[in-house]
């Protein structure tokens, strides 16, 4: 079985050759570029052993640590097909576990996993010029091999079980903005990081942490020793074994379980509502997000509140405020609105809301539900906003003070904008309307006020720490992110709960409201 | 005085009619072929049902049964009742009040029986909840009925094919062109496509509804069998106010399962507000309104998950398309995706909206925007229609496959509850009728009852005033120019 698996795979890589000119150009030259810039990697890899033996560790293991990770999450991402499917081999009738040893035995075979291999060797090469046993760097390597080939397997099975029928533009869309989420501010630490003179200590502490996670164990076993490398020894092997255990069992999934036939058409033309649950949570988030992007009464909203948020610190820019301290103040400013945003969310709907009503939908439901889109567009741009005021400021130790004050300043205002849009609605314009033709007001002005003021004073505490953090004490800023989260987080849940309660009670209130739209 | 009618001619009669007068003829084959259709697509998905093979065994022996027992009775009401069709003499004028009388207990007559053999129907096959006799019951209902109705449904296309096949097969009907996959088939196939239509297709199996709360319902309803069935809806003594108007103002109705009821009444005259009562989307400042037996009050949602509801007036969301407006619908009360995405194409079909279903609601012409509506309001196969003004805006075509879409539900039990402007509407299709003037029940009853002597527009007016104030605009016949 496994030879045979062996030589199907080859054939496919010879295969893979046997193209239209066009295409095998293509193929060709894409595979020039990637053993060019593997070569470039091993090269450097063997050149390690001219810098000092703590530099090299380091990033070996962020190196490695890296590409474990990329193996991980880039066929997750991309959906790309596994031309190793453990579904094809289901007409064969073999046993589920040959299947999964075979393949996965077959699997460093094909271009990722030669590069890994490759990659893998250069490193032995490093570790040995650094006096590494060698035995101890070939079972270091050997672990690297097995986890990568074995992570991308998996993510391609988790790919094919969970996602293949959700895929969609607006999926790919969402996995950008939320790779883009980690990875900015990753870069921005990364490229403040005081390089000249050695590795920046922040690296070095990085790389020591990520020795005894799943991603950096395998190679840190290389270059540790005594009671460290116990550590991440069990944590590679077990790794190793874990990712082992998870294929077999995605295999056994995918070849018992029939593929769910999905009529053609069935997700084609939803847009959102094929990727949201199909809950009635998940179609709610689905109507807000195609409205929220959509209609430009929310649109506005948007746009304006970054922008204006950037725009009411130039005053004290002008008058000689530094910057450092200026930059700080947007990102605060920007959650606050960003959560007080949806206060009267309800009223946007006139009287369509009358669907939710007469379908019994749980409150709840309808709650969180519009809370996605806001969420959606508020945790990237707060990220974006975050890093670059942090960037701006210079110290990175504020970093979770910020962070928390954000967090509580959002979260508090999403939670009492869950309640007031229940409990207070009032008039804006239609639907259809332009965003800024506003109907005679009825009120209002109120409920505005009480949820900005009620979000600013729950978030006292965090706001109170994180002061304190950037006047001098710089541990309080983990104090100020813990308490931030607290808080938000309690009255996100409490607001939505709250506010859920009062939907379902408040129905024909709601109704009499949105008749006088 | 009225042309002689029997009740089922009448229902049937201005149907078929319309339907081989104006375009629809071409709709019927249409329809049936897509009648077809969802078979073709839902026998791929019988893979997801197999979980439980066992069953449809002894579904199978229920379901032979139960056809077999009410068939006979209703084959020569049938018979009877096809030559009525024809020429309509057989059972007719016994005068309209007795005609009236007869209707409830009709229906109350096939409930019992199948109560006590609460095991055969496919439904808790496919829908996880184990609630048996939720099903038994319409489909038992609909046996006799839709043998006595055999035109109606074969016009209304969409809704038939199985049913009316298994029905028709043994009457020797010639309606072959639909019977296509049905009846050819083994045993086991039968049952299977009996299992999924049960879910599939909207107004034939009004109890799908896929809540829970339909055992509690079941169970009110089995306690009251011994005395008489419990009505589609009953309002009692319900009132609302606006400010100082008293806009509804103790009304009482009560509307027989099974029975399209028209409400009718000048403008402003509180129509729309009972209907949004009656949806649970206002609060009656007093009285109880209960929807088949459930109190909408003490439990809205169990209430609310019988009923489909279409507004007047209200918007919905108009920057969806077409099928994402159906699949909000559909998943706002809790179906799953893949059976929305099924009768959002079997609404479509149905309602002529297919084409439509990629554009913008917001695109929508005001009739377009009322059937998609309506499309929604049925998608989750509710017991009770709530319908304000279905009819207006909708081109003569489509109100006649909308009326035939409707009285095939009815036929099965389902219940139909409309305001409407057109009388003659009214008086063409609705059993039951109540005039509301100022907030007031002027009168219920049959539509025969309550017209007397006059036709339903002649006593529609002397009830709601008349014309006699018609003065003072002398000025107008001035012309000023």
């Amino acid at each position: 079985m496994v030879a045979h698996v062996l030589r199907l795979r080859l054939a496919l890589l010879v295969g893979a050759l046997n193209a239209r000119p066009l295409v095998l150009l293509r193929r060709l030259a894409g595979f020039a570029v990637l053993a060019l810039a593997v070569a470039a990697v091993c090269v450097a890899l063997i050149r390690l052993d001219r810098v000092p033996d703590g530099e090299a560790a380091t990033l070996t293991v962020v190196g490695s640590s890296l590409l474990v990770a990329g193996f991980f999450l880039i066929p997750l991402f991309s959906g790309v097909e596994d031309p190793l499917d453990p579904r094809r081999f289901v007409v064969t009738g073999e046993e589920p576990g040959r299947v999964a040893w075979s393949v996965a035995l077959a699997s460093p075979l094909g271009i990722p996993g030669l590069v890994v291999v490759a990659v893998a060797a250069a490193m032995i090469a490093a570790w040995t010029g650094h006096g590494s046993p060698a035995g101890l760097a070939v079972l270091a390597a050997l672990l690297l091999v097995g986890t990568s080939v074995l992570a991308a397997r998996c993510a391609m099975a988790v790919s094919a079980v969970a996602l293949r029928d959700r895929r969609s533009p607006q999926l790919t869309g969402l996995m950008v903005t939320a790779a883009g989420v980690v990875a900015i501010p990753v870069a921005a630490f990364a490229f403040s990081l005081e390089w000249s003179g050695g590795l920046p200590s922040q690296l070095t502490e990085a790389a020591q942490v990520l020795a005894v996670t799943p991603f950096g164990a395998a190679s840190a076993i290389a270059v540790r020793s005594g009671g460290e490398l116990v550590a991440s020894m069990l944590v590679a092997v077990g790794t190793l074994l874990a990712l082992a255990a998870l294929w077999q069992l995605l295999v056994r999934t995918l070849m018992t379980s029939t593929e769910r036939v999905v009529p053609v058409g069935e997700r084609r033309g939803l847009g959102w509502f094929a990727v949201m649950p199909g809950t009635p949570g998940g179609a709610i988030a689905a109507r807000s997000i195609v409205y929220w992007f959509s209609d430009p009464r929310y649109l506005a909203n948007v746009i304006v509140v970054p922008v204006a948020s950037v725009l009411i610190v130039t005053p004290l820019l002008v008058v000689g405020v530094p910057l450092q301290t200026v930059a700080l103040i947007p990102p605060p400013i920007l959650a606050l609105f960003l959560g007080w945003l949806v206060h009267n969310d309800l009223a946007y709907d006139s009287t369509g809301v009358w669907l939710h009503i007469s379908a019994g939908v749980r409150g709840v439901a309808d709650r969180l539900g519009r809370l996605v889109p806001i969420v959606l567009v508020g945790v990237p741009l707060l990220a974006l906003a975050i890093t670059a005021s942090i960037w701006i400021h210079g110290r990175w130790a504020v970093l979770p003070a910020l962070v928390g004050v954000c967090v509580s300043l959002f979260a508090t205002g999403l939670g009492l904008s869950s309640i007031s849009s229940v409990a207070a609605p009032y008039a804006v314009s239609r639907p259809g309307e332009g965003p800024f033709e506003q109907p005679q007001r009825t009120g209002g002005s109120m409920v505005q006020a009480l949820v900005l003021l009620g979000a600013i004073l729950l978030s006292a505490p965090a706001l109170w720490w994180g002061w304190l953090s950037l006047t001098g004490d710089e541990d309080e800023a983990w104090t100020s992110f813990w308490s931030g989260v607290g808080v938000g987080a309690a009255v996100l849940v409490v607001g939505v709960a709250v506010g859920g309660a009062l939907f379902e009670r408040r129905t024909s209130r709601t109704m009499e409201f949105a008749e006088t739209l | 005085m009225t042309p002689p009618k029997t009740r089922p001619p009448r229902k049937k009669a201005p149907v078929s009619g319309a339907g081989t007068a104006v375009p629809p003829p071409p709709e019927v084959p249409a329809a049936v072929a897509a009648a077809e259709l969802p078979g073709t697509p839902v026998d791929a998905d019988a893979p997801e049902v197999p979980p439980k093979p066992e069953i449809p065994a002894s579904v199978a022996a229920a379901r032979f049964e139960e056809p077999i027992v009410p068939d006979e009775e209703p084959q020569d009401l049938d018979e009877g009742t096809d030559v009525a069709a024809g020429d309509p003499d057989p059972i007719p004028e016994t005068e309209p009040v007795a005609e009236a009388e007869p209707e409830p207990v009709r229906e109350a007559e096939p409930e019992p029986m199948p109560e006590p053999e609460p095991e055969g129907e496919p439904e808790p096959v496919i829908e996880p909840e184990p609630e048996s006799p939720a099903d038994t019951h319409p489909e038992v209902i609909e046996v006799p009925q839709e043998t006595e109705d055999i035109e109606v449904s074969n016009v209304a296309g969409v809704s038939v094919p199985a049913d009316a096949a298994e029905v028709e097969e043994p009457s020797d009907v010639t309606v072959d062109p639909q019977e296509g996959p049905g009846p050819t088939d083994a045993d086991a196939p039968t049952v299977a496509f009996e299992v999924e239509e049960a879910e599939e297709l909207a107004p034939e199996a009004p109890a799908t509804a896929v809540m829970p709360q339909m055992n509690a319902e079941v169970e009110t309803e089995a306690s009251e069998e011994t005395t008489r069935p419990t009505p589609a809806l009953r309002m009692t003594d319900v009132s609302k106010s606006f400010g100082r108007t008293r806009a509804v103002d103790a009304v009482d109705l009560e509307i027989p399962a099974g029975s399209f009821y028209g409400i009718v009444g000048p403008n402003g005259a509180g129509k729309t507000t009972t209907l949004s009562m009656i949806a649970g989307l206002l609060r009656p400042d007093g009285g109880t309104i209960e929807v088949g037996g459930i109190d909408l009050r003490r439990d809205p949602r169990g209430a609310k998950a019988l009923m489909g509801v279409l507004p007047d007036r209200l918007r919905t969301f108009e920057r969806l398309t077409g099928r994402q407006l159906l699949h909000y619908y559909g998943v706002l009360r809790g179906l799953r995706g893949a059976v929305v995405a099924e009768r959002t194409e079997d609404l479509g079909r149905a309602f002529d909206l297919t084409a439509a279903l990629a554009r913008p609601v917001s695109d929508y012409s005001a009739g377009m925007t009322k059937k998609i509506m309506l499309a929604g309001a049925m998608i989750h196969a509710p017991r009770l229609l709530v319908l304000d003004e279905p009819f207006e805006a909708v081109d003569p075509v489509s109100s006649e496959v909308i009326l035939d879409i409707l009285s095939a539900y009815v036929a099965r039990g389902g219940t139909v509850v409309l305001s409407s402007h057109g009388m003659e509407l009214v008086e063409r299709v609705c059993d039951g009728v109540a005039v509301i003037v100022s907030g007031q029940v002027l009168a219920k009853g049959t539509v025969d009852e309550v017209r007397g002597d006059h036709t339903l527009a002649e006593r529609f007016m002397q009830l709601s005033g008349g014309l006699s104030d018609v003065e003072g605009l002398e000025w107008l016949h001035t012309y000023s120019d």
